[in-house]
């Protein structure tokens, strides 16, 4: 899951291209959501006091409705629309990573029944925890009572997000998943379906500004996920997150770091992957398998109140009030007009010459080196 | 070498409070014709544009251009601790680190000095000049921000409406509905009180009101306000200085169509 370190080189090398603000700050944005990586994160995440999963009467899993439910209105309320992307089928490379997880399943299963105290059992219970089929069923036939837009991704939903927001048909693409940034969605956003009470600001990461600051094209950016570590092949043994980049600096692409290594003159610990499927897996990065945005119309449409009552309190049973209230902010949400930005309207105009040189000026003062074109570095 | 010297700290103190609330980290910068700042609110919304030109001042010496990157809720802080009526002088180098803040208490000979630690802040500068706008209208401040904050009771948003001889100013909320009706007048006898539109086009825009409350807080600058409006594109709502001004430009609200 997610590319590893990758977080950390971003802020930083290029702490300017990761902006920390208020869920707030985003209303009027349309953002594609990952629903599979969000589901999930429901499923770990919402739980009683006693770490208990939220069931129905007949014992049926409600965590992930609860989730989508209160998260979803906690963004309508912000002002934000969004949409949810369902992942569809894995691409042939990821089998080798499913594989590995299942292993791991099997694994935790073992030590679960094994496991004596509550706190333990409770631990490996939560990595077992799996997004099944009849979980992204019920959340999409709540999404669709709720009135909000969902598309089934043929493939990985991160890449569904990324096309939407490459066309412009939404914002940005919000998913945990470090990988997002792979296929080269404008802006990623991260945190945006935690919970309220967790205060924890929403991460806006701007791809552009990463690529410029770390002065890579998307294809080495991509170079530099696969090293670090992606789902869909291995990685070089032995190489860590500020090799990786200084590999990449150096050669350029993946096929002269392999023929480096294979030249026997670099360190003799790092060891290629047998069959390294590095090309499939970055043109994987490059053209994943993806509807084409101008062909979907994403819609934001009236609750259905009743049938969304008889689902959620009657079929599921969630408190009649509380879901009615909900269907009242929806519908309030959706009567509110979209405010405008003045990004738009104005033009950014570039820096003159003197202020580069007093920006020069003031980096050399503070012996840092700042980037091109920028009045030095946010100290904040 | 910058000495920028108010003759009365109320005036940069006011300048600071109408919008330091909307944005944070500002650049002043400092030339031979002043000082300028621009910068925009975190939800990208709400531009603000300052100039303070030289006569606003009883000195002004500015020998080489300065960027002073200011937090502005810590100089608020500081120059809370100035009176009203003290000179207030800002010295800084040609390459500062910090923001000097000189009051003088010329009555009493008292002198305070404060020093406020300066930051590099990176920020776009957008392209706000040579806009052309349907309708101008020109009127008491105190009035605008009467009407701002009266219908910001019933609603989140606020419609303008302005044709030939109106300017209508609508709400429509949970609760009910609101609307003022302000026609163009001349007072002779104070002319600081009358109203004027001039218009090309009619216009019928939506503000959020949240930002519009953060405008009206320059209201004590001046007298009057002089708010420009053109279908679907930023408004400027603009505050004049006795030299210079404080503007302020708000995107409006569009209603989405399907």
């Amino acid at each position: 899951m997610g590319i590893k370190g990758l977080n950390a080189i971003i802020s930083e090398q290029v702490p300017g291209a990761i902006r920390k603000s208020e869920i707030k700050h985003f209303f009027g944005r349309k953002v594609a959501i990952d629903a599979s990586m969000s589901l999930y994160q429901f499923l770990i995440a919402v739980r009683q006091q006693d770490g208990v999963q939220l069931a129905s009467e007949t014992g049926e899993t409600t965590s992930h409705l609860m989730g989508i439910f209160y998260r979803t209105l906690r963004m309508i309320d912000n002002g934000i629309k969004p949409c949810y992307v369902f992942d569809g089928k894995p691409p042939v490379l990821k089998a080798h990573e499913l594989a590995k997880r299942s292993t791991r399943r099997a694994d935790t299963e073992k030590k679960l029944e094994e496991a004596i105290e509550e706190a333990e059992k409770l631990k490996h219970e939560r990595r077992l925890v799996k997004v099944l089929p009849e979980h992204n069923d019920e959340a999409k036939k709540l999404l669709g009572l709720m009135g909000i837009p969902y598309i089934v991704a043929p493939c990985e939903a991160e890449a569904q997000c990324a096309e939407l927001a490459k066309a412009g048909k939404v914002y940005a693409a919000a998913s945990e998943d470090m990988d997002t940034l792979c296929y080269r969605t404008p802006f990623l956003l991260r945190h945006l379906t935690f919970s309220e009470a967790k205060k924890e600001p929403i991460q806006e990461i701007n791809v552009e500004m990463v690529l410029e600051g770390l002065n890579l094209t998307i294809e080495q950016f991509i170079d530099l996920g696969i090293m670090l570590g992606c789902d869909y092949c291995e990685s070089i043994r032995g190489v860590g997150p500020v090799t990786a980049l200084k590999l990449i600096k150096e050669h350029k692409s993946l096929e002269n770091i392999v023929a480096f290594i294979e030249s026997g003159e670099s360190n003799a610990k790092w060891k290629i992957p047998e069959n390294w499927a590095y090309k499939e897996a970055r043109d994987l990065f490059l053209k994943p398998d993806v509807l084409d945005a101008s062909d979907i119309n994403l819609k934001w449409t009236e609750p259905q109140e009743d049938a969304l009552v008889e689902f959620m309190v009657k079929e599921k049973g969630f408190n009649e009030e509380r879901v009615r209230t909900g269907i009242q902010r929806l519908r309030k949400g959706l009567k509110t007009g979209v405010q405008g930005r003045l990004d738009g309207f104005f033009k950014v105009r570039p820096k003159t010459q003197e202020q580069l040189a007093t920006a020069a000026a003031s980096a050399k003062a503070a012996k840092k080196k700042a980037p091109k074109g920028k009045v030095g570095k946010n100290k904040r | 070498m910058l000495e920028a010297k108010f003759e009365e700290a109320s005036l940069f103190k006011k300048v600071i409070d109408s919008f330091k609330d909307c944005v944070q980290l500002v650049n002043f910068n400092c030339s031979e014709h002043g000082i300028a700042a621009q910068a925009v609110d975190d939800s990208r919304v709400l531009l603000v544009s300052l100039s303070i030109g030289t006569e606003s001042f009883q000195d002004f010496r500015c020998d080489r251009n300065v960027t002073l990157g200011a937090d502005l809720s810590s100089l608020s802080k500081i120059l809370r601790c100035g009176n009203n009526n003290d000179n207030l002088t800002l010295i800084a180098d040609d390459t500062p680190d910090s923001l000097l803040l000189l009051f003088e208490d010329t009555k009493k000979d008292r002198i305070s000095e404060y020093s406020l630690k300066l930051m590099d802040i990176d920020a776009d500068f957008l392209d706000i000049e040579g806009m052309q706008y349907d309708t101008t209208i020109t009127m008491p401040s105190a009035e605008f921000a009467k009407v701002v904050r009266d219908l910001n009771q019933l609603s989140d948003s606020l419609n303008i409406l302005v044709t030939k001889d109106t300017v209508k100013f609508v709400a429509e909320g949970d609760i009910g509905s609101g609307s003022v009706i302000v026609k163009p007048h001349t007072d002779m006898d104070k002319p600081d009180d009358s109203v004027k539109v001039e218009l090309d086009k009619p216009v019928d825009l939506t503000f959020g009101s949240k930002y519009l409350l953060d405008i009206i807080k320059g209201a004590g600058l001046s007298n009057q306000i002089t708010i420009k409006l053109s279908s679907e594109t930023p408004a400027l709502f603009e505050f004049g200085l006795q030299s210079g001004y404080l503007q302020f430009f708000l995107a409006p609200k569009f209603n989405e169509e399907e």
